[in-house]
């Protein structure tokens, strides 16, 4: 309860910072979503992309 | 006073389905109603203390019975947990109520300001040229093909490119130049990043001829359309141009290459 009343007062009850944690936050949420989604293509395209043959084209 | 009246309210249901000619006897005074005073039905009445409103807007109402026997839904179950005891004041749950809807609304404007960061992103590099485009604008040169005093002209990107190779008193003479002289005042260490080699485009910055090389006053470059000299830096040095020739973006990758792009 506690947590929520000092994330109510300190973020969420001026839209300024709102708008700026949210500015904040989608950096973070971007690199993670991006480097999410980049794994899970690797994983499903295994074997197919060139990092995974390279090694047999290259010295 | 509501109980006496229950005759009455009975009587109207009855009467307005079979039209008003019965006015006059539609109040049935019971015994027990005996001592009321006549009352209108046909003209409500708003019992305000000693003034009583017989007209206007806010006394057009219908007279409705209260259905009691049909329940209220429960809604228990949509509303929020911090608004179900009706004992706890709204202020001490306000904290929680209002940091749920906030973080959902953030939530949302933070994939809101990522997809738009993407779509911009996405937009603006799909303007600029792809890598391979970029490949085939570059154009490589053997420094060890020019010979040194020579200027030799490559295309590049649909445009003429000299390349010159100074002599050591080409050098001398360019660096010895002072700026303050020049209309477009450059030094030379700042047009050549090795001083043998000096790399411009073959465009004067006149009117676009051409310049012929190792023609002219200053030993350089020479425009035959309106006579423009340019010197073995390239900077203008008599004539009409208004400015040095343009120096691309190249560099030396290594001893005896030249990448001009």
């Amino acid at each position: 309860m506690s947590i929520l009343s000092t994330l109510n007062n300190a973020i969420f009850k001026r839209t300024s910072t709102f708008a700026l944690v949210v500015v904040g936050s989608v950096f973070f949420f971007e690199r993670a979503f991006d480097v999410v989604a980049d794994s899970i293509f690797d994983k499903i395209n295994e074997g197919k992309l060139w990092k995974h043959i390279k090694h047999n084209y290259e010295k | 006073m509501l109980k006496n009246a229950t005759p009455f309210i009975k009587s109207v249901t009855q009467v307005v389905p079979n039209g008003l000619k019965t006015t006059t006897k539609c109040a049935i005074i019971s015994k027990k109603a005996k001592n009321l005073a006549p009352v209108n039905l046909f003209v409500p009445q708003i019992n305000l203390g000693k003034s009583a409103v017989s007209s206007g807007p806010a006394v057009s109402f219908q007279v409705r019975l209260a259905h009691t026997d049909i329940t209220v839904p429960d809604f228990s179950n949509y509303r929020r947990k911090e608004t179900l005891n009706p004992n706890q004041k709204s202020a001490e749950t306000l904290d929680a109520r209002q940091s749920y809807t906030y973080l959902i609304a953030g939530a949302g404007a933070l994939g809101a300001t990522y997809s738009a960061k993407s779509l911009v992103t996405y937009l603006l590099s799909s303007m600029s040229a792809s890598k391979d485009v970029l490949a085939l604008a570059k154009i490589e040169i053997k420094l060890s093909e020019i010979p040194e005093g020579k200027s030799v002209t490559f295309k590049w990107r649909g445009k003429p490119l000299f390349i010159r190779h100074r002599t050591a008193e080409e050098i001398a003479a360019e660096q010895a130049v002072a700026p303050s002289t020049l209309r477009d005042p450059q030094h030379d260490n700042d047009r050549v990043k090795r001083p043998e080699w000096l790399v411009v485009l073959g465009v004067c910055t006149h009117l676009g001829c051409v310049p012929i090389a190792n023609a002219g006053d200053f030993g350089g470059y020479y425009c035959p359309c309106h006579g423009s000299h340019y010197d073995a830096s390239g900077r203008i040095r008599k004539g009409p141009a208004p400015l040095n020739l343009e120096i691309p973006e190249y560099e030396f990758p290594e001893e005896g290459l030249l990448i001009v792009g």
